[in-house]
C-alpha cells in the first residue's frame, strides 16, 4: 500500500484508514459527483431525487433481505471484477470476461446435470460440487488463455481478440442451450439446461434468504488474488510484466509465459463467476442469464483501481445500485435506467480523473495508474 | 486534508443510517378497501409496444374503471424475477401480473409462498392448476383464421403465403393452420403457400429475418400477393420482405403497425392476441372474488387496416366483422388441432 503519511504514524488503524482514503479519494469523489449529477438528471425529468435515492438505499441496504440480495448481485461482480483487475495488473485489457463467464457457467451446469447420468452413479456433494466449480474455472481459463497465446505468439492484440472470443462464446452458448444442452422436458420451450443435481449446489447460508456460500468464497478469492499479486514471485512477475515489460525481459522473466498465464488466471476467475452463479443461485444455465456482467466488471475493476479490496467495495456498490433500483422504481416510478447513467458517470469521472481533481482541488500525488500498453507493447 | 477524512467518516455513517428512515406517501395495500395491482415485466421495457405495454394498459384500465392502485417494476435481469414479484407481494398487493412465459416458474413459486395474492401470468400456459394463478392464453387458431379469411378476400391473384417459425411450438402451429383454415373457409380453391422454419434448430427458427424475407419473396415470385409472417424476427423479416417486394404483409401477436414501421405502408392487418382486455377481465374477476385458477383464454382479433383502410372494400369489412362475431359466439369453429398431430 502507498502509505505516504505527512506526519509520523499514530495507530495502525489511523494509518490504514489514511492509506485507504488516500487511494480511494478520487473514486469516492467520483461517486459523489456522479450521484449529484444523477440527482440533477432525475430532478430535470420531473422526479424527486431525494425520494429516489432513499428508495435506492432502502432497496439495497434497508433490510436483511435487501442486504442478502445485494450480496447475491455482488458475488459474480466480485469474481468478474477480480478477473479484469488481475489482467490489468499484468498490463492486459481483458474485455472477454463476458464470454469466459458464459462458458464457465455452461461447463459447471453440464457437470451439474449430465455427469451423474453419464457415469451412472450418484456423486456425493463433496466431490460433485467442487468438480462443477473446477470445470467452470478450467473452461474459463482455457478461453482466456487463447487470446493470451494469440498475443504472445502471434502478435494479435488482446482487446480485439477477446471481443471476438466473446462473439464466439455467446453464439456458441446460444447454440448449445437451444440444441444439445437444452432441457428435453417436452413442456420446456425455454433455451436452458436441465436443473443441476442437488449434490452440485452451493447452499444458501441462511434459510429463506438467497445469499449463498458463493459470497464468502468471493471474499476469500479476493484475498487470494491479493496474496498472489503481492506476496508471491508469480505475482511480482505479473505486476512487473504489466508495469514495465522491458524491465521484466531484462530481469529474466519469461514474458510470453507470464502473458498467457495472466490471461488464463483472468479467465479462470471469470469462469468462476459463471460457475458460482449456476451452482449457487440459478441451478441451471439459461439464455439471458448473467448477461453483461463481464462488461460491468470492467467498470468495477477501474473504480476499484484494480486492487482486490477496491474491487470488492466497488462490486458491492454496483450490486447495491442494481438491486436497489427495483425498490426505487417501485416507490417513485423513476426508470431503472437512471442507474446505468449514474454508473456511466462514475466511470467517466474515474477514467478522466482530472475533472474530479479540478472540481475538488486535489493535487495529483500518487502515480497515475497505468492500465494497458498500446499496440504491440 | 484532516477535514476530508472526517467528512468521509460522517458520510459513511450517514449512508448506513439513512435506509432506516421509512418512506412515506405510498398507499397502504394491506387495508382491505385498497385494491392494489402490480405488474412485473419480462426482461424489457414497459413501453415495448408489445406484450409488456399491452398488459400494462390493461392494468391502467383497472386503475381507471376499478379505482385500483397500480404500479409496475421493469425487470433488468432474469434472476430478479422472484425478487420483483415479492416486492409487490410483501407490500400486500392484491393482484400481481407477470408478463411472458419466462416468468412462469417464478409466478407459480410465488403463488405458493403468498397464498393471499392472486397472480395473472400473461402467455403462461398452466400444465397443472396452481391455486391463485391464472394463465392468460389466447386462441391463436382464431387469430390466424381471421387474417386467413381477410387475405383470401383481399388477394387478387388467388394465391397467398404464410411464413412461420417451427411448427413444433404449438402456438405457431395454431397461427399457421388457423390461417389456412380461414383462407379455405372463404375460398376452398385458393392456393396457399405455408412454410414453417422447422429445418433449423430452436436457436435459429425465430431469429432468421433473412430467411423469412427470402421465403416471402419466393412466394411472391410464385404469384402470392399477401404474406402472413408469424414467429419472432423470422416472421417480421417475412412481413418486411413482402412489403418491400410490393405485396401486402400481415403481422402477428400485437398490432405490428407500431412495431414494424418499415412495413407500415403495406401492412394489411395483424393477427392479434387481445392482452389488454384479457388482463383487465382477470383483474376484475379477482376484485369480484371470481378468480379462475388454471388457464384462462382471452380473445383473438385482427388489427385495424391503418394506411390501407381505403383499399379494403366495405363488404370485406362487413364479412370480417361477421366472422369475428361467429368465432366469438362459438357458431364458427376453426377445427385446428391444438398441437401438430
Amino acid at each position: 500500500m502507498q502509505a505516504a503519511a505527512e506526519k509520523p504514524a499514530r495507530g495502525w488503524f489511523v494509518r490504514l484508514w489514511r492509506a485507504f482514503v488516500e487511494a480511494a479519494l478520487v473514486p469516492i469523489l467520483a461517486i459523489i459527483t456522479a450521484v449529484i449529477g444523477g440527482g440533477i438528471i432525475i430532478w430535470v425529468v420531473g422526479g424527486n431525487p431525494f425520494a429516489a435515492y432513499l428508495g435506492l438505499l432502502q432497496g439495497a441496504f434497508g433490510s436483511t433481505r435487501a442486504w442478502s440480495e445485494t450480496f447475491v448481485w455482488a458475488t459474480p461482480y466480485i469474481f468478474a471484477g477480480l478477473a479484469v483487475a488481475l489482467a490489468f495488473k499484468g498490463g492486459l485489457f481483458n474485455i472477454g470476461a463476458e464470454g469466459q463467464l458464459a462458458f464457465g457457467a455452461l461447463a459447471a451446469a453440464w457437470v451439474g446435470y449430465a455427469l451423474p447420468n453419464l457415469l451412472g452413479v450418484q456423486l456425493p456433494g463433496y466431490i460433485h460440487l467442487p468438480l462443477a466449480i473446477l470445470a467452470g474455472m478450467l473452461v474459463g481459463a482455457l478461453w482466456g488463455a487463447i487470446p493470451g497465446a494469440l498475443k504472445a505468439y502471434a502478435g494479435g492484440h488482446e482487446v480485439i481478440n477477446t471481443i471476438m472470443m466473446n462473439y464466439i462464446a455467446l453464439n456458441l452458448t446460444s447454440f448449445l442451450l437451444n440444441g444439445p444442452m437444452k432441457d428435453k422436458n417436452p413442456l420446456n420451450v425455454i433455451a436452458r439446461t436441465p436443473e443441476i443435481a442437488e449434490s452440485a449446489r452451493l447452499l444458501p447460508i441462511f434459510a429463506n434468504l438467497r445469499i449463498h456460500w458463493g459470497f464468502p468464497l468471493a471474499l476469500l478469492t479476493a484475498f487470494l488474488v491479493w496474496y498472489l499479486l503481492w506476496k508471491t514471485t508469480l505475482g511480482f512477475e505479473i505486476r512487473t510484466a504489466g508495469s514495465n515489460p522491458d524491465a521484466a525481459k531484462y530481469a529474466g522473466i519469461n514474458f510470453k509465459r507470464i502473458l498467457v498465464l495472466t490471461m488464463a488466471l483472468s479467465g479462470l476467475l471469470a469462469g468462476l463467476a459463471g460457475a458460482v452463479e449456476v451452482t449457487g443461485l440459478n441451478y441451471r444455465q439459461e439464455l439471458g442469464f448473467s448477461i453483461g456482467y463481464g462488461f460491468d466488471a470492467i467498470a468495477i475493476a477501474l473504480l476499484g483501481k484494480t486492487h482486490p479490496l477496491g474491487v470488492v467495495l466497488s462490486a458491492i456498490l454496483f450490486a447495491g445500485m442494481r438491486n436497489g433500483a427495483t425498490r426505487m422504481q417501485f416507490l417513485t416510478q423513476i426508470p431503472v435506467d437512471i442507474i446505468s447513467v449514474i454508473q456511466a458517470l462514475i466511470l467517466l469521472f474515474v477514467a478522466a480523473d482530472a475533472i474530479v481533481r479540478k472540481i475538488y482541488r486535489i493535487k495529483a500525488r500518487e502515480d497515475r495508474l497505468v492500465l494497458t500498453r498500446g499496440w504491440g507493447g | 486534508m484532516k477535514k476530508l477524512y472526517a467528512v468521509f467518516a460522517v458520510l459513511l455513517v450517514a449512508a448506513l443510517l439513512l435506509p432506516a428512515c421509512g418512506a412515506s406517501g405510498t398507499p397502504d395495500c394491506s387495508k382491505p378497501e385498497t385494491f392494489c395491482v402490480g405488474l412485473v415485466t419480462d426482461v424489457g421495457k414497459i413501453d415495448d409496444k408489445s406484450f409488456n405495454q399491452s398488459a400494462w394498459e390493461g392494468v391502467k384500465q383497472a386503475e381507471k374503471d376499478l379505482g385500483a392502485v397500480v404500479q409496475y417494476i421493469e425487470t433488468t435481469d432474469a434472476k430478479d424475477y422472484a425478487k420483483n414479484i415479492s416486492t409487490f407481494a410483501e407490500a400486500q398487493y392484491d393482484v400481481i401480473v407477470t408478463v411472458g412465459f419466462g416468468l412462469g416458474e417464478a409466478t407459480t413459486a410465488a403463488a405458493q409462498q403468498y397464498p393471499g395474492t392472486k397472480f395473472i401470468g400473461v402467455d403462461q400456459f398452466q400444465a397443472a392448476v396452481t391455486p391463485g394463478v391464472a394463465g392468460l392464453n389466447f386462441p391463436e387458431d382464431q387469430a390466424g383464421f381471421l387474417v386467413g379469411a381477410l387475405a383470401a378476400q383481399m388477394s387478387k391473384s388467388g394465391k397467398i403465403g404464410g411464413v412461420f417459425g417451427t411448427d413444433a411450438v404449438p402456438p405457431v402451429w395454431r397461427f399457421g393452420e388457423g390461417y389456412r383454415a380461414g383462407a379455405q373457409y372463404i375460398n376452398p380453391n385458393i392456393e396457399i403457400f405455408i412454410v414453417y422454419h422447422s429445418d433449423v434448430g430452436f436457436d435459429k427458427t425465430f431469429s432468421d429475418p433473412e430467411w423469412g424475407a427470402a421465403t416471402a419473396k419466393s412466394m411472391i415470385e410464385k404469384g402470392a400477393d399477401i404474406v402472413f409472417g408469424g414467429g419472432g424476427k423470422t416472421g417480421n423479416g417475412a412481413v418486411i420482405g413482402a412489403v418491400e417486394a410490393g405485396a401486402l404483409g400481415i403481422g402477428v401477436d400485437t398490432d405490428q403497425y407500431y412495431t414494424l414501421p418499415e412495413a407500415q405502408k403495406g401492412l394489411l392487418s395483424s393477427a392479434m392476441k387481445l392482452i389488454t382486455p384479457g388482463v383487465f377481465d382477470l383483474v376484475k374477476m379477482a376484485k369480484d372474488g371470481a378468480f379462475p385458477d388454471g388457464n384462462f383464454f382471452g380473445k383473438a382479433a385482427y388489427a385495424p387496416y391503418h394506411d390501407l383502410d381505403s383499399q379494403v372494400p366495405a363488404e370485406v369489412k362487413a364479412k370480417m366483422e361477421e366472422i369475428n362475431k361467429a368465432l366469438l359466439d362459438g357458431s364458427l369453429a376453426t377445427n385446428v388441432s391444438p398441437v401438430k398431430p
